[in-house]
């Protein structure tokens, strides 16, 4: 239940696959930060959520056993243009009236 | 570490984390959809308060911090820590946007835990607690008394400069 022995390689995979989709964020533009309050917008930035998915992503691929630098890179590029073109799609944003 | 006193601790820092960060991020300020406004304006008629009202309407109507914690105990469980926080993030988001929210409590709620979890395997407390804890932080927000709950919630937004402007 207890793991605590963190491979060094898993901690930087990580780091990399949120570098990754930091980067290629940049590249296709998307915002780095969404407008304030940011509690209530739907922008999608490079922080959040591109940076979350690329996290989760790469946790989905490592448990079912693709490890590796290289996997977390892909993952991270990939998640950037996930969030640029196809998130909005599969999950848009409420048309009804807004409270906030 | 005694099961019973494990237990108590992890209720206490489940609760702080999704009370604290779901009226960070403004859940007693107003409603996300239209059900919350009615379960917040039912618990203001019954004497209670109407931001915590619309707290618990939120949390009803979406999954926010407290789903976050507790899939994210519920993940770390299952498949490990951190991942299974990390994947519960990600699933609470998907979540989050298809009830019309933007999601920011869920996932943050969903990320702080599992980083909780982690310091708490040190000193003995597993996911399987907080999977515990969590159910009973939620009970005593949902389960027990709400115009009472809400009052306390209501304290807590106001401390915290999220009391709603609504009337």
């Amino acid at each position: 239940m207890f793991i605590h022995a963190f491979p060094t390689i898993i901690i930087i995979s990580y780091i990399l696959a949120v570098v990754a989709a930091m980067v290629v964020g940049l590249v296709l533009r998307i915002p780095i930060l969404p407008e304030r309050p940011m509690r209530y917008s739907w922008t999608i930035s490079i922080i959040f959520p591109t940076s979350i998915l690329a996290l989760g992503f790469t946790a989905m691929l490592f448990k079912l056993g693709y490890t590796g630098i290289p996997v977390a890179i892909i993952v991270g590029i990939l998640t950037a243009v996930f969030a640029k073109y196809f998130l909005e799609r599969l999950l848009p944003r409420p048309q009804v009236e807004e409270y906030a | 570490m005694n099961e019973i006193i494990a237990i108590i601790i992890a209720v206490v820092l489940c609760w702080l984390n999704f009370v604290l960060i779901d009226t960070w991020m403004g859940l007693p300020e107003a409603p996300g959809v239209k059900g919350a406004e009615v379960i917040g304006r039912a618990v203001k008629k019954r004497g209670g308060d109407l931001a915590g009202g619309l707290f618990q309407g939120n949390i009803v109507c979406s999954p926010d911090a407290s789903a976050g914690t507790l899939l994210a105990s519920a993940a770390c469980y299952t498949i490990g820590t951190p991942e299974g926080g990390l994947v519960a993030a990600v699933l609470v988001y998907a979540g989050n946007r298809l009830c019309a929210d933007p999601g920011y409590a869920g996932t943050t709620g969903a990320l702080t835990i599992t980083c909780i979890i982690y310091a708490a395997s040190y000193i003995g407390i597993g996911p399987a607690e907080f999977i515990v804890g969590m159910v009973l932080a939620i009970v005593t927000i949902q389960g027990i008394d709400h115009p009472l709950a809400s009052k306390l919630l209501g304290k807590i937004a106001d401390k915290l400069g999220r009391h709603t402007k609504l009337t």
